[in-house]
């Protein structure tokens, strides 16, 4: 192991803190909510804008944090799709379904599916798909985690995968990280500290820098700079440059070079970047949307829009975290909070990103775009004690993220397993569930090629989208809806969208309008599930349950009526009895 | 509260349900919501959507530049986090002026009634 650098010791610390005082800030409030009934304590207790803070806390992943940036460098304008539609998604959610499921009394997918159309098999069905969901969305998170440890301190990744992805079972196993509302909250700080100051920072210097995006020509290297490629990665050149190739000075004129992992590249100061193939190479493209004809564009965006539009109503742990509202009026005030506090981090990670592309230009070359964020400080404020300052800001920033998605989706998966799969309440059980939880992913995620972080997200939205977005829409809007047609159209759409999305990690589908869809189906599997569930549900229309009506009424009336029976208080009357 | 409510329902069992569902005040309720919620979500979806044809049929007018490295694609895609965050301010401000009241009259029609 080389011996580690002021930056990396510091980002570690940084690391390792944010680690313990979100285990203590959690563990100051004693109770553990694992279930239906903790979120109904904390609802009472939490104000609106602390409720916001860990909304958005949960809500903004390690690819949120890192992905954003990297795409943004990479792709310019038509990566703004990213954050447009993460925060649309949320929306969509506010608008068609947070209200009418917090009345229904149900607080996970698979409960809703019971309540709304009584049937076991279509919960079981739920229960799968929340895995399903939950362990591809942890996927880039504990890449993500892993390629922050390799970023600051050169470990190699499958280091950082094991290690976080053991910190965090270890914390979710002994209680206290999801207690507190107070703790995602903090995270959400932490996490818009980390982006705000280092965007600042680069905002400044590049006012008072002569350079700008505004030319017809590629990005350049502001110095002297040396780039170690870890994948194989296809470059183009569009001016010819000189290039230390291993060692060996080469002249690489107009054309496309393949470069293998290990390679390493050494370009002087003033050299034009070459770009990663796929990418606008000219700064005016980048900066315009669609520029040099990329293909499948209007088809991939259009496909993207509608994941991320209806893929978040259907992430597990961001469903179960509404509940944490007293009532209807104060959840629409976290929702307003919730949608402003998002879109300023966004648009910080935007900026962040817009800023590599002059301070970091070499990612551009070894495809390692991801690390924009945690590259820029050291790139703008140097090497000195305040380089590594900001680094391990930015670092600790990094793994707060990571930390709060993290927990938050291995505390639903087991929140589902230990309830649907193991058939108990018991405590030990929730701890076996959460270790599962967490394991499986990090088995895949040792094992398959890493895609870009929110490229990978935005395959899980088209999931989540293609699922539970019909059963939950129509669930709500539509009191048509029949078992038979809600478990038709989670199958049709779960099997496409996730049978697209296990090719294209395979990583092998080529070009073409086929390829497009592969990687981003919810343009044909969303309406298709749709379209099954409508139809299957005609078709079985004398299997609508007897009390239709009254759930209908139960999740469109208000609550202050008394009709949304609590489970809660149902359970407990019974328990009582 | 909502425990003495559960009770008074439970008691009432079905009525009070269909007494609710046949309210003229109900079906207002209703439609208040629906007239709001799905206009709204697809003006926000052609608006996405006609960024997405801009782009892709009339790049030349998304390149104009409008202030430095600013053109107008950027502004406008930077607009959409503008606007989600507008429509969300304004379904608030409608569930807080137009819907709240709609389920206070139907409360008020129950406890009038029971």
């Amino acid at each position: 192991m080389p011996v580690m650098s002021i930056e990396a010791i510091s980002a570690l610390v940084a690391m390792a803190l944010v680690a313990i005082a979100s285990a203590v800030i959690g563990s100051l409030g004693v109770r553990v909510a694992r279930s239906t009934s903790d979120f109904l304590v904390a609802s009472r207790t939490v104000g609106p804008t602390a409720n916001a803070g860990a909304i958005s806390g949960e809500y903004l992943s390690a690819a949120s944090f890192l992905g954003i940036a990297g795409l943004i460098l990479r792709d310019g304008v038509d990566a703004l799709w990213y954050p447009v539609g993460f925060t649309a998604g949320y929306l969509a959610l506010v608008l068609f379904v947070a209200a009418p499921l917090r009345r229904s009394g149900a607080y996970t997918v698979p409960d809703f599916a019971e309540a709304r159309l009584r049937s076991r098999t279509l919960r079981k069905i739920c229960t799968v798909f929340v895995a399903v969901i939950g362990w591809l969305y942890l996927l880039p998170q504990l890449q993500g985690a892993g390629l922050t440890l390799t970023t600051v301190t050169g470990l190699p990744s499958w280091v950082g995968m094991v290690a976080s992805a053991v910190v965090v079972v270890a914390t979710v196993v002994l209680g206290g990280m999801r207690s507190i509302t107070f703790v995602q909250a903090f995270q959400y700080w932490l996490k818009l500290t980390a982006v705000v100051v280092p965007a600042t920072i680069a905002v400044i210097f590049f006012v008072s820098d002569a350079r700008t995006f505004n030319r017809e020509a590629p990005p350049q290297f502001p110095e002297r700079t040396t780039v170690d490629v870890r994948t194989d990665v296809t470059l183009q050149v569009e001016e010819s440059v000189l290039v230390i190739y291993d060692g060996i000075p080469v002249s690489w004129e107009p054309g496309s070079y393949v470069v293998a992992a290990g390679s390493r590249l050494e370009f002087g100061g003033g050299a034009k970047v070459p770009v990663v193939a796929g990418a606008p190479v000219e700064d005016a493209d980048w900066l315009v949307p669609y520029a040099g004809d990329r293909e499948g564009g209007l088809l991939g965006t259009y496909s993207l829009i509608i994941a991320l539009f209806l893929g978040t109503m259907g992430l597990p742990h961001v469903l179960v975290r509404f509940y944490t509202n007293p009532d209807g009026r104060a959840a629409r005030r976290t929702a307003v909070i919730v949608l402003a506090m998002l879109g300023v981090f966004y648009v910080a990670v935007t900026l962040v990103g817009a800023l590599s592309r002059l301070y970091n230009p070499q990612l551009l070359v070894s495809g390692d775009t991801d690390a924009a964020v945690l590259l820029l400080p050291a790139a703008v404020l140097g090497s000195g004690w305040a380089g590594a300052l900001l680094g391990a800001l930015v670092a600790a920033g990094a793994w707060a993220a990571f930390l709060s998605t993290s927990s938050g989706l291995i505390v639903s998966i087991a929140g589902v397993l230990s309830t649907d799969v193991l058939r108990s309440g018991k405590v030990r059980d929730f701890r076996l569930a959460a270790v599962i939880a967490g394991a499986a992913p990090l088995a895949l995620s040792l094992t398959v090629t890493r895609l870009d972080f929110s490229e990978a997200v935005g395959l899980v939205f088209a999931v989540a989208a293609s699922t539970f977005c019909p059963l939950l829409v129509l669930g709500i809007w539509w009191r048509g809806l029949t078992d038979r047609g809600a478990i038709a159209g989670v199958l049709v759409g779960g099997l496409l969208s996730a049978g697209a999305v296990a090719l294209a990690l395979t990583g092998r589908v080529g070009d073409g309008t086929l390829a497009v869809l592969l990687y981003r189906p919810a343009l044909v599997t969303v309406p298709a599930a749709f379209l099954v569930m409508a139809v299957v549900s005609s078709l079985t229309r004398k299997r609508r349950p007897a009390d239709t009506e009254q759930v209908m009424l139960r999740m469109h009336a208000p609550e202050r009526l008394g009709l949304s029976r609590d489970r809660l208080a149902e359970r407990l009357r019974s328990a009582g009895r | 509260m909502s425990a003495l409510n559960e009770r008074s329902s439970e008691s009432t069992g079905g009525t009070v349900y269909e007494q609710v569902q046949a309210s003229p005040e109900f079906a207002d309720l209703r439609s208040r919501l629906r007239r709001f919620v799905f206009p709204m979500s697809a003006a926000f979806l052609i608006w996405y959507l006609v960024y997405v044809l801009l782009a892709s049929y009339a790049p030349s007018f998304m390149a104009i530049k409008v202030l430095g490295n600013i053109n107008v694609g950027l502004i406008i895609g930077l607009l959409q986090f503008v606007t989600t965050f507008a429509i969300t301010t304004i379904y608030v401000r409608y569930a807080n002026k137009h819907l709240d009241p709609a389920a206070e009259r139907i409360r008020e029609r129950i406890e009038g009634a029971a």
